[in-house]
């Protein structure tokens, strides 16, 4: 039997939102004074349970809105469910959008250090692994370089080297895979596959279905937050889109 | 958050390291609290075990003159005064801007028993216009605490070269009574009247420390059990976190640290030479407009200008944290507080190049090193806690009011004029008085002043004052972003 490393129980997301979003103490005050603090209540997620295996590549797929980006990132802890819970064994891993951990005035080599703090790698991690990610990017010297220099193939190649570097018990990708040129794409998509294939549980969101149907062996549908469909990859995509 | 359950995990080989480390780790506290404990006693020294008197009585102001004081004139004042340790009683003398001669004796007897206390004679031709002179107790006096005191001056002086003992006609206190030549009249001599009170920290210093030894170990010893039994509490939580975030907090700071000065031409210098030049502005400033009587004014207000510098700048890179990280927060799990406590730490390391800078000024300045110096290390960690937990107040507040960034900087100008930072606490009216005593910046800036220019501990009520201040911030600031910060994710 396989280990449950997610476990999403009747997950519900409620956002309280005004109509235009009070960001001052003044505003605040005269809004509430004349009693005009309504909340429009917005459902992002309603009920939503489903369960990831160990090993398993389970894709998201929905219209913009869907509430994919919002599961992803109450599983990686970073918002609290306003119902249900989340049970999560191992360590999260995102894959972080291109540069988003990256200080710019700081060289590459001490971006890799940074960025994978960050990521939560341990010091003895990142310094065994040094070489493995600056040949991976294919940097060579321009690693001791302030980033702010590089072209933003680059930065894509230094940001995606050092998420991939880890074996993360479970990565949550969120649209990436198409960062340098083609060649670099293809190392990164062999990357991903090898991750994949060895044990790791991958969250992945794409809109690009062909993608989907390559590398995910189950595939859950989202739409208004609800859970439409979950099935075998090929099955939930054609009914998606027929 | 994701922490695995161990309550009922059998005890590993690596649950066995982690509890000798443990072991180790406890020891090495005990030890350093008792090396601390006897370094203490040692630095804070006299100041320990005495302080100036509550009991004090400041001199009135002169408004008129007793009687001429030639032979067989007699000034009298009674008083009574709660000083444990009376060491110095002092007179004001009118010499009716002429030259004079012989000698003038002052004594003072103890009216329980009658008994003679001390006496002095001063030769009165060396006694100038409003001159004052003390009769000081060779060693302190324990045994006139409270008691009916009698001071007498007389004199030898002939006629037209006689000095006068000058009076206040509109002070009156409770047991003070003047007579002159036998006759009671309406006023108080103009004296003052000094000396020290034992402090109950250096009487029960050794107890109090036990004391704080034994609920440590208890405190020791109800973690180390319910670690035993798979229970976290608090501390072990907290040392988890710190050990699991050490890298990561280290490589922030490095990263703040690295960058703001990147690109400059002077780099790190800068942090060495804006108190420098701060100083030097405010000195040339206030010493030529105000003539502030303050002695070592360059040491008075690099010390107010470090530790100033060093609360707005913590606190304004706190108070944009989340905000400013908020690429971060959105994407990627790690305990909020880690971006306030990396900017206020990231400030500390400036704070402590900019310590060098003021060590040069006092010394430059003509001060010596004293052991109190040792203690100054005390303040700075209240400090940078207590700019911790402002920091943390204000980063929540940043994050549901964009507006508390401008207030903020209205608040800390406000602030820093209420701090003393380049005028002698003199200049207040006496009513204001109270605003600097609950002032924690004001506290622990007097604190530094009192070790470092003074060269003394200060009094151990301020030990109490500042830690309290500091942990009152930091414990309000974490309950306020303890609470909110579920919702930032919501606002950023």
């Amino acid at each position: 039997m396989s280990k449950k490393m997610i476990e999403v129980c009747d997950v519900s997301m409620r956002f309280r939102m005004n109509s235009d979003r009070i960001m001052s103490l003044k505003e605040f005050v005269t809004t509430a004074a004349r009693g005009k603090l309504k909340y429009q209540e917005f459902t992002s997620l309603n009920h939503v349970t489903f369960s990831v295996n160990k090993g398993e590549t389970l894709g998201l797929i929905g219209r913009n809105g869907a509430g994919k980006s919002t599961i992803l990132k109450i599983i990686s802890g970073i918002i609290k469910p306003t119902e249900g819970s989340v049970i999560t064994r191992g360590n999260i891993v995102p894959m972080l959008e291109l540069g988003s951990g990256f200080d710019f005035e700081l060289t590459g080599r001490e971006n890799i250090f940074l960025n994978g703090a960050i990521l939560g790698y341990s010091e003895e991690f990142l310094k065994e692994k040094y070489e493995e990610i600056v040949s991976f990017s294919e940097l060579g010297s321009f690693i001791d370089m302030p980033i702010r220099n590089y072209s933003s193939g680059m930065l894509a190649r230094l940001a995606f080297s050092v998420a991939a570097m880890v074996k993360p018990e479970i990565l949550i990708v969120d649209e990436i895979l198409s960062v340098g040129d083609t060649e670099f794409q293809e190392k990164s998509r062999k990357r991903m596959m090898e991750m994949m294939g060895s044990g790791t549980t991958v969250l992945f969101v794409s809109h690009n279905l062909e993608q989907i149907r390559e590398m995910c062996s189950r595939v859950i549908w989202l739409e208004q937050g609800e859970v439409r469909m979950i099935g075998s990859a090929e099955k939930v995509c054609s009914a998606y889109a027929p | 958050m994701n922490i695995p359950n161990s309550s009922d995990r059998p005890i590993s080989q690596e649950d066995k390291e982690s509890m000798l480390r443990g072991k180790r780790a406890i020891f090495l506290f005990f030890a350093g609290y008792l090396f601390l404990i006897v370094l203490f006693y040692w630095a804070a020294g006299y100041q320990l075990h005495y302080r100036a008197s509550r009991g004090n009585y400041e001199m009135p102001t002169a408004e008129t003159v007793t009687v001429e004081l030639t032979q067989g004139s007699v000034v009298e004042q009674t008083f009574k005064v709660k000083i444990q340790r009376l060491m110095d009683v002092s007179v004001q003398w009118g010499t009716y801007y002429r030259p004079n001669s012989g000698t003038a004796t002052m004594e003072l007897y103890n009216l329980l028993d009658g008994s003679l206390v001390m006496s002095q004679s001063f030769p009165v031709a060396e006694i100038p216009e409003g001159g004052i002179t003390t009769l000081s107790a060779p060693s302190p006096i324990e045994t006139v605490f409270d008691v009916p005191l009698l001071l007498r001056i007389t004199s030898d002086s002939q006629l037209g070269s006689a000095a006068t003992p000058l009076m206040s006609l509109s002070t009156q206190t409770d047991d003070f009574s003047l007579s002159m030549n036998g006759q009671p009249v309406e006023g108080t001599l103009c004296l003052a009247v000094s000396g020290e009170d034992y402090v109950w920290t250096g009487l029960h210093y050794w107890e109090f420390a036990f004391g704080l030894a034994v609920f440590l170990i208890l405190v020791v010893f109800i973690v180390w059990y319910r670690f035993r039994h798979g229970k976290r509490s608090y501390v072990v939580g907290a040392i988890i976190a710190v050990k699991k975030y050490r890298f990561l907090i280290r490589q922030l700071v490095s990263r703040d640290f690295k960058t703001k000065y990147k690109r400059s031409v002077l780099g790190m210098f800068w942090s060495f030479l804006n108190p420098l030049l701060t100083m030097a502005v405010q000195y040339v400033v206030f010493s030529n407009l105000f003539r502030f009587d303050i002695p070592y004014f360059q040491a008075y207000l690099i010390i107010g200008i470090v530790f100033f510098n060093f609360f707005t700048e913590s606190t304004n890179m706190a108070l944009g944290s989340i905000v400013g990280n908020a690429g971060l927060i959105t994407k990627v799990y790690m305990p909020k507080y880690i971006y306030p406590l990396t900017r206020v730490m990231s400030s500390m390391v400036n704070m402590l190049i900019s310590l060098i800078p003021l060590l040069m000024v006092i010394l430059i300045s003509g001060l010596v090193p004293t052991k109190a110096y040792l203690l100054v290390p005390f303040v700075l960690i209240c400090l940078l806690i207590f700019c911790l937990g402002v920091g943390l107040l204000l980063a929540a507040f940043m994050v549901f009011f964009r507006d508390t960034q401008f207030l903020w900087g209205v608040l800390s100008m406000i602030w820093m004029y209420l701090s003393a930072i380049f005028y002698p606490v003199s200049i207040l009216p006496k009513n204001l008085i109270w605003i600097l005593d609950v002032n924690p910046i004001y506290n622990f800036v007097l604190f530094a002043r009192t070790c470092m220019i003074d060269g003394i501990s200060p009094e151990p009520v301020l030990y109490v004052r500042c830690f309290l201040m500091a942990m009152g911030s930091l414990v309000i600031g974490a309950i306020v972003f303890r609470k909110t910060q579920d919702r930032f994710v919501l606002y950023l």
